[in-house]
């Protein structure tokens, strides 16, 4: 995925017109010339400020406003000077150093300083969301001297500096960490505050500037609104009637009346793989996914382009990895490993003595996603597999696929960068490795990416690990998963790579 | 007076207790696995173990409730597993949403009921066809169709109202009205279908009474009749009609709700009753039934002013 940048034309008149007949927020809001209000929809619900329990993605919406992290990353993926103003590592890439920017302070007037760099890290490692998890392998922070802060690892972390620059590396006050009211009321030193007269908890959360932010510029808008909106419906009203200035639309439906009516929409790949996922490829209960034959035939048994227009209305690219399309260890032509050709599945599982095909049991997710259950039925059929489903209720799934009760299913992972793949589900103890496939070359591989300082050897490593892992047919992925950003005429948004939407940092009103 | 109202407001307790103890139960059923929910998709099993702990969701049912209850009897409802929230301040902050569309759509419906009844029971003929076909056209429109119908062309296509959004009446009483009207209608179309057939039926049973007869024979003014003794004692059926009214209305908020963008009680309830947020249901569950005490409670008062005889 390349950075798409979609700029808008002018023609705020209509939709602030629109607005003020709405009786829309007072100071006509949503952008347009003259006015530096943004206001967009945010599609989950918020939680605790306190950056400990806070989760990634979408997320991180809520936290941008008011906190800052320590690095900065722009919407290529590239790391920037933040809060830390210089980073180092030492040859054994587990103890990173960090050079901290002098003369910030938080809100409440604390001094930002390498204290309070501990105090933060030290507290969100302790929690249990997705902030947390992504800095696990933090093992302790010291404080060297005011401007100097010193992070040893337990392992090399190759995402930890891309990390540092999400809700992970957010800097609260000191004098709040670790008390109650972080979770009701954030203390930051990020670009806005949280303006409470603005502000109704759960639906709408209302930004104004902080007249202290050393990085102004950076954030054009005078205002933030955040509307917390979970329904489609609603959100594509709000967009129609000029009340909001973006918001992500999943349903592929809504893209052409969103713009036929005047709205700018982009596609996008939210960093979701979807697929047949291979979880038992040791045989452990289904045997005949032991043998790689097997596996590439499940490969060819899927048209991936016909079952992304049939299932996904098109929102969707077509892929054979596990990899997002900007992570260092993906590779374009490794998409043409395996051709659509059942013949030759067949074949395949007739030589891995399976001619007549085999049994397999797969959850039944066809309340939940019935589109791609169906192309997963029609492919396993197609090729002489019969998957036999079992009821499982909504609350069960994800812990009965932890628990690793079936050998295979249709599924989605989230595939950032390539270390976060590897964490998440390519490492003999990831999570989402549900039968804890190891393989000597996997580990060799991981080893090498994970050790290396150098970005070459590293990339060179993740490709090596992704090719064996295609060739070795551990899934069967299909498409990387997209869909819309809608925005008004009044914004410029820039759409991010290894990021499920773009980020406040991303918008600036249209010319 | 004062034990009829001693008697309403203790079954009201009693209500409230059995109430929540049933969705108590029904939760640690039904509420799905919080702790996975709260810790995402890549969190281990020892991180949703550690939350589960947390929350205390790992000790006995009966213990959990015992530990809900014992805060409750402070004053205390909890905060929201997922956001933090004190459970009252998410109350406090939706709780003016449902009401105000609530409340609206049924002053609407009882308004407009009690003319179209009283108009089709006093004139007969095509006004009464006209109200029949409008209460079956009433009932059989879901109210979240014609939700939606009123966002898209009113709201989107003219402009006339915003397409969602909920603006407080004490920050701008206009922007609150506005913000209001559509949802509010949204609600009131059915309930106007069955409540202005109940006027109607009554009023022509009221109508036909001997006193009627007999105010009629003494001269007075048949609007005197009609607005000063016959429609007092066609209300009582009229006033149970609406009082049910309230609570299937609160029910259809959800859908209402959900179409407008709005962040009401119906909206909070749904989305934390699929995540498993015990706190915030429960909180939710007793609100509404204290609301519904309160109108039941009401009602009876209505009805007791009305009718003296109720009150014995």
């Amino acid at each position: 995925m390349k950075r798409r940048t979609f700029l808008a034309a002018t023609g705020a008149t209509g939709a602030v017109a629109g607005l003020a007949a709405c009786g829309g927020s007072d100071d006509g809001s949503s952008g347009g010339s003259g006015s530096t209000t943004l206001t967009v929809a945010a599609g989950v619900a918020p939680q605790p400020w306190d950056p400990k329990d806070a989760g990634l993605g979408n997320n991180a919406w809520y936290y941008q406003p008011v906190y800052d992290p320590l690095l900065s990353v722009d919407a290529d993926g590239e790391i920037g000077e933040n809060l830390a103003t210089a980073w180092e590592y030492d040859d054994t890439a587990t103890i990173l150093t960090l050079t901290l920017r002098e003369g910030v302070t938080f809100t409440d007037g604390t001094a930002f300083d390498a204290t309070a760099v501990k105090a933060n890290l030290e507290n969100t490692r302790t929690g249990s969301n997705e902030a947390a998890t992504n800095i696990a392998s933090i093992a302790s922070v010291e404080a060297v001297d005011a401007t100097t802060a010193k992070i040893t690892l337990s392992a090399p972390d190759p995402s930890l500096l891309s990390n540092l620059a999400t809700v992970s590396g957010m800097m609260a006050s000191p004098k709040v960490v670790g008390t109650d009211s972080l979770q009701t009321t954030p203390v930051g030193s990020g670009p806005y505050v949280l303006s409470t007269s603005g502000t109704t908890a759960g639906s709408q959360y209302t930004f104004t500037r902080n007249a202290d932010y050393w990085n102004a510029e950076k954030f054009p808008f005078d205002t933030v609104v955040i509307k917390y909106m979970s329904d489609t419906t609603a959100l594509v009203n709000a967009l129609r009637s000029g009340q909001i200035d973006g918001g992500q639309i999943s349903d592929y439906k809504q893209a052409a009346p969103l713009e036929g009516a005047g709205l700018t929409v982009a596609k996008y790949a939210m960093g979701d793989v979807d697929g047949l996922y291979i979880w038992d490829r040791s045989g452990s209960i289904a045997p005949a996914l032991a043998d790689v034959r097997v596996r590439q035939a499940l490969n060819m048994a899927f048209d991936r382009d016909a079952i992304i227009a049939s299932a996904a209305g098109g929102l969707g690219s077509p892929t054979q990895q596990i990899f997002n399309q900007d992570a260092s260890a993906y590779d374009a032509t490794l998409d043409d490993t395996y051709s659509y050709d059942v013949d030759g599945a067949k074949t395949l599982l007739a030589e891995a003595g399976y001619p007549n095909g085999f049994e397999v049991t797969m959850p039944d997710l066809s309340t939940f996603f019935p589109a791609p259950q169906a192309a997963v039925t029609e492919a396993l059929q197609a090729i002489g597999i019969t998957p036999n489903y079992e009821t499982v209720p909504a609350d069960q799934l994800i812990n009965d696929l932890l628990s690793a009760k079936w050998a295979m299913s249709y599924f989605s992972l989230g595939s950032y960068r390539s270390w976060d793949t590897v964490q998440i589900q390519v490492k003999p103890d990831s999570l989402w490795n549900l039968f804890k496939t190891q393989d000597p070359k996997v580990d060799e591989l991981i080893q090498t990416a994970q050790a290396s300082l150098d970005e070459a050897e590293q990339k060179a490593a993740f490709t090596e690990l992704n090719t064996y892992l295609v060739e070795q047919a551990w899934n069967a992925p299909w498409s990387h998963r997209e869909q819309y950003y809608a925005s008004s005429k009044n914004v410029t948004v820039t759409m991010r790579s290894f990021a499920p939407g773009p980020w406040l940092v991303d918008f600036a009103p249209a010319s | 007076m004062l034990g009829f109202l001693a008697r309403r407001v203790g079954a009201a307790v009693v209500l409230v207790f059995v109430i929540s103890s049933i969705t108590f139960v029904l939760l640690s059923f039904t509420g799905g696995n919080p702790a996975r929910n709260i810790v995402g998709q890549s969190a281990t099993a020892e991180q949703e173990a550690a939350k589960a702990a947390e929350l205390g969701l790992d000790q006995p049912l009966i213990s959990q409730y015992g530990t809900w209850l014992g805060q409750l009897v402070r004053g205390d409802l909890g905060s929201s597993w997922f956001t933090g929230q004190p459970v009252s301040s998410t109350i406090s902050n939706a709780l003016p949403v449902t009401l105000s569309i609530v409340l609206a759509g049924l002053l609407l419906s009882a308004v407009v009921s009690v003319l179209l009844g009283v108009a089709a029971a006093v004139r007969g003929g095509w006004v009464d066809r006209l109200l029949q076909i409008v209460s079956v056209v009433g009932f059989a429109l879901p109210s979240f169709l014609v939700a939606l119908v009123l966002a898209l062309f009113v709201a989107v296509k003219w402009g006339l109202l915003p397409a969602t959004g909920y603006t407080a009446l004490a920050e701008n009483p206009s922007l609150w009205f506005q913000s209001i009207v559509l949802p509010a209608v949204s609600l009131a179309i059915g309930a106007i279908a069955a409540t202005a057939q109940q006027v109607r039926g009554s009023m022509l049973d009221v109508l036909r009474r001997d006193y009627v007869r007999t105010l009629r024979a003494r001269g007075l003014k048949s609007s005197s009749i009609l607005y000063k003794h016959a429609l007092r004692n066609a209300a009582p059926p009229a006033l149970t009609v609406l009082s049910l009214q309230f609570i299937g209305l609160i029910g259809g908020a959800v859908v209402v709700e959900k179409v407008f963008g709005l962040s009401g009680i119906g909206t909070a309830a749904l989305s934390t009753a699929s995540q498993g947020d015990q706190p915030v249901v429960l909180g939710i569950v007793l609100v509404t039934v204290v609301l519904i005490a309160v109108v039941n409670v009401l009602m009876d008062l209505a009805h007791g002013w009305l009718n003296p005889k109720v009150r014995v």
